[in-house]
């Protein structure tokens, strides 16, 4: 860990945070929902200001979403990993397009893959997808094979005959 | 099937050894084409040229997978293109997906959505198969059977009835096209 690292976590301790050293440079912070624009702006201030990405995970036993923001430093090559867990059944989040402009357009893929909502961000329209008419696709509880059989027709294949009953012979398959 | 006259004839006999190719380059297999376009494979010693646009171009080239937004893209440059023109598809991916086959987003067969004169299999195929694949392209020219552009206009509600149970709708909304 850096110096500067250690300085930020024990900037953090206010927040109760979970902390999880993942390696030499890389550290991450689990807060609740309530204190991340808090610990966001902590963090930019003390010069952890590059977003890196901003995503998603979807918990579906736990019945949670988790949103994950990367910071990097351009000083140390630090990097933080700032997460936290939404209820998944009313996903919603405020937006942080105010912190760092570039969020609006994570915030727009994430509206799109998981149908998470960010407050304060109205431009939520589609970014990738044209016309999607299912439930947001990245869901865990959306089945992309399925999908697939029903919009994109596959290819039908001749049943071999032939290799069938020479693995029939060699015992194989049962015939 | 319909005798040929001889000028049509000859003319496919011209139209086999200059053939002008559009590459629209989708997936990974499409870093297959630098080597056989360059000093090694030399795909221009056959008269197979790379085009920019699709108002000059024969041959439209897919290299691979194919997602519901840039077949609605191919779509449009397929219908920009003169006749005769001809598909080339490249790689798993058109055949039948590949290992996209299970995705939201790929299309599982490309001649469902566009005819499609000559595949090439392979994930992805060396440039000894793309240059094989031509080879055959041109001799189907020659006699006449790469007639893809012909069944696309015959068969036309059939392919528009595929797009639209895939796509939704063929149309494209975005700031070049409105
Ligand atoms: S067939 Fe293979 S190489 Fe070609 S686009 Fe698909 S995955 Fe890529």
């Amino acid at each position: 860990m850096t110096n500067s690292m250690n300085e930020a976590i024990e900037a953090l301790g206010a927040f109760q945070p979970t902390i999880e050293v993942i390696d030499e440079r890389e550290i991450k912070v689990s807060v609740s929902p309530d204190k991340v624009i808090s610990t966001l702006e902590l963090l930019k201030s003390l010069g952890y200001s590059h977003l890196s990405l901003l995503t998603c995970i979807d918990w579906i036993d736990d019945n949670q979403f988790e949103l994950v923001y990367i910071l990097f430093s351009w000083k140390d090559g630090g990097k933080f990993i700032v997460s936290t867990r939404i209820d998944r059944n009313n996903p919603r989040f405020v937006t942080v397009k105010e912190i760092w402009p570039v969020a609006r357009f994570y915030e727009r893929e994430i509206h799109e893959f998981f149908g998470v909502k960010f407050i304060g961000n109205d431009d939520m329209r589609p970014l990738f997808l044209e016309l999607w008419d299912d439930k947001p696709p990245l869901r865990k509880d959306f089945d992309p094979l399925e999908y697939s059989k029903k919009k994109f027709p596959g290819r039908e294949y001749r049943k071999d005959v032939l290799g069938e009953a020479k693995k029939i012979f060699r015992g194989e398959i049962n015939g | 099937m319909k005798e040929r006259t001889i000028w049509e004839r000859i003319a496919d006999n011209l139209r086999s050894r200059s053939i002008w190719m559009l590459h629209y380059c989708t997936g990974c297999g499409a870093v297959e084409l630098p080597p056989s376009m360059t000093s090694r494979f030399d795909m221009e010693r056959f008269g197979i040229m790379p085009m920019a646009t699709p108002r000059q171009a024969d041959i439209l080239l897919i290299t691979g997978y194919l997602n519901t937004k840039t077949l609605r893209r191919v779509i449009y440059t397929y219908e920009q293109m003169p006749d005769p023109k001809y598909v080339v598809g490249f790689g798993s991916c058109t055949i039948n997906g590949g290992i996209y086959f299970d995705s939201y987003a790929t299309v599982n067969r490309l001649d469902y959505y566009i005819p499609v004169d000559v595949y090439i299999a392979g994930c992805m195929p060396r440039p000894e198969a793309i240059l094989e694949a031509f080879n055959y392209l041109m001799e189907k020219i020659r006699k006449g059977e790469a007639n893809g552009w012909k069944r696309y206009k015959e068969n036309y509600e059939w392919y528009k009835q595929n797009q639209i149970r895939s796509l939704g709708e063929v149309y494209v909304h975005d700031e070049f096209h409105e």
